[in-house]
């Protein structure tokens, strides 16, 4: 069948020739060997829209055929440019991997790192909590960095090459605010049995965080492609189950250390990551509405009881 | 009609920024007093009317009104710092002094006039005023009659989408001379500031924060100003009483 593809302002890019049977990835590929800019994973389709939507629906699984999407020969297609794209894994290995740097630069090198500030004579004098608060923050990292190969399944294969930007000026600049002011010599430590005992107990909030993502990479079977509902560990409770434990660990270190950037980072973190938590839930409830043998979901919390 | 309160909100805000402008036109030119003489007259009215503008950031957030939080967000805030983060901590010199365009700062000098039939060429508390109310007036007296009758006749829209052509300018310019006024006495005391060593292993300096926004404002004119162009072009062209695309459509007016 012909299809006929055009830009978003109505302007005919191209008209090809496919299999009513073939896939969308099928499709990409074609559009990929007439336009050698647009490889596959910056191709976006879509349906034109129909009355009733604001937008037309987008061709997203790569695995369905486009008779399942409804096109027939002589149907349109909207064409959208998703710009250069870059894999998950390397945004997360590079956002993750600054922060591993990052902090323990002002921990071992604050005599470059802090100009104009009096060193201790025999070299950097740090309290036993800011030793601890670098061994967590590193040992936080370098565990986002293992999952990242080991463990996580990613939903879409590539993001916009701008995010890795953005995503990296957040992670190293608050790497670097935070450590700047946790092993800043003018640091005032606090009590010292709660900071380590706070740092154990966020350690533990690790392991749970962990747990979480090992549930999560399990919930589907290699090959499936649709939405779960999590089950097991606190999911049974909580929507996000990861988070709250990330957040739990982010108020503990705050707690432990008693800097207020440290606080800014989890309250900047615990935001994020309650918007997208709100949308998973939303999703999810939309999604399992126990109608037609979908099961209903279950009432639960969405990221950090018993607030939210 | 639209909702009543909107239309509430905006025809007070008509009234107290047309008030301000009055104050401005009476004190500068029939009184002809000094800008010290205006800040007397106007603080109030003034810090009621700009302060007032915070509600706007709500109406966005609970979807009263299209325009995006964010941006509105870093609009009121920019008003907001000015007015309470610049001029009221040193009124006196902000408010009482001028910046002559043709040595805005030590060292620098302009090839301007000093002044213009009798008329100084310089931006002070009363440029700023005059910017921040005509654009006040035509912006609030837009939304209260797009409120009130759904639709605007074209010599508002004409005034809503060609006012910032010299007034975004003049605002951003006499906002910077606020600054260039009142950062030096702010800047000697130290004002709201944090240091090492406390409790809370933190510092803040708020005049390093203000030298950092003033840093922004760079980038930020051009872009805003070429983007409210391009709205214009298309909002005027569209034909008249046409509603203007894309939330407000106010970009960072001054």
């Amino acid at each position: 069948m012909k299809l006929e593809v055009v830009s978003r302002s109505g302007r005919s890019i191209a008209t090809l020739d496919v299999n009513p049977d073939s896939t969308v990835a099928e499709l990409k590929k074609k559009f990929y060997g007439l336009k050698k800019t647009y490889y596959p994973a910056r191709q976006r389709f879509a349906l034109p829209v129909k009355p009733g939507e604001t937008r037309g629906q987008v061709l997203s699984d790569d695995s369905k055929r486009l008779s399942d999407y409804g096109l027939a020969d002589g149907g349109k297609l909207e064409f959208k440019d998703l710009g250069p794209q870059i894999g998950y894994s390397t945004v997360f290995f590079w956002e993750y991997f600054g922060p591993l740097v990052v902090y323990p630069l002002f921990f071992f090198l604050p005599q470059y790192l802090y100009p104009g500030t009096k060193l201790p004579a025999g070299g950097p004098q740090h309290a036993l909590v800011q030793k601890l608060a670098c061994g967590y923050w590193c040992f936080h990292y370098a565990k986002r960095i293992v999952e990242t190969f080991t463990v996580h399944k990613f939903g879409h294969a590539t993001m916009p090459i701008f995010n890795l930007f953005k995503n990296c000026g957040y992670y190293w600049g608050y790497a670097a605010y935070v450590s700047y002011f946790v092993n800043h010599p003018l640091y005032t430590a606090p009590n010292q049995t709660v900071s380590v005992a706070c740092l154990a107990v966020a350690g533990l909030m690790q392991l749970g965080n962990l747990w979480s993502h090992l549930i999560l990479a399990g919930l589907r079977k290699p090959g499936e492609k649709d939405y779960k509902i999590p089950k097991g560990g606190l999911f049974n409770f909580v929507t996000c189950a990861n988070y709250t434990f990330e957040i739990w660990g982010w108020l503990l270190f705050s707690v432990s250390v008693q800097s207020i950037p440290a606080y800014l980072f989890a309250a900047t973190g615990a935001a994020q990551m309650t918007q997208w938590a709100i949308a998973k839930h939303n999703r999810l409830r939309k999604l399992f509405d126990g109608k037609e043998g979908r099961p209903k979901y279950p009432r639960r919390w969405i990221i950090f009881p018993p607030f939210l | 009609m639209g909702n009543p309160y909107l239309l509430l909100y905006n025809a007070a805000l008509v009234l107290g920024w047309g008030y301000c402008l009055y104050l401005t036109i009476d004190t500068m030119l029939v009184k002809k007093g000094t800008t010290a003489d205006l800040w007397q007259v106007v603080e109030m009215p003034l810090k009621v009317s700009q302060t007032a503008a915070l509600l706007e950031v709500v109406h966005s957030a609970i979807g009263l009104v299209r325009s995006p939080v964010m941006i509105t967000a870093m609009q009121v805030s920019s008003r907001i710092w000015v007015l309470w983060g610049i001029i009221n901590p040193e009124p006196v010199l902000a408010t009482g002094g001028a910046v002559q365009l043709s040595q805005p700062l030590p060292g620098v000098s302009l090839p301007l006039p000093a002044e213009v039939g009798g008329v100084p060429l310089a931006l002070n508390l009363a440029t700023l005023l005059t910017a921040w109310s005509i654009t006040e007036v035509v912006r609030y007296s837009f939304f209260a009659v797009k409120e009130l009758a759904g639709s605007v006749p074209y010599p508002l829209l004409w005034l809503r989408y060609t006012t910032f052509i010299p007034l975004y300018p003049l605002g951003v310019a006499s906002e910077l001379s606020m600054v260039r006024l009142a950062l030096p006495a702010i800047w000697a005391r130290h004002l709201w500031s944090v240091d090492l060593p406390n409790a809370f292993n933190w510092a803040f300096d708020y005049p390093v924060l203000c030298a950092l926004i003033v840093l922004s404002y760079l980038p930020g004119l051009p872009q805003l100003y070429l983007y409210m162009l391009a709205q214009r072009k298309k909002v005027l062209s569209g034909g008249s009483g046409g509603k203007p695309s894309g939330g407000s459509g106010k970009a960072k007016s001054s």
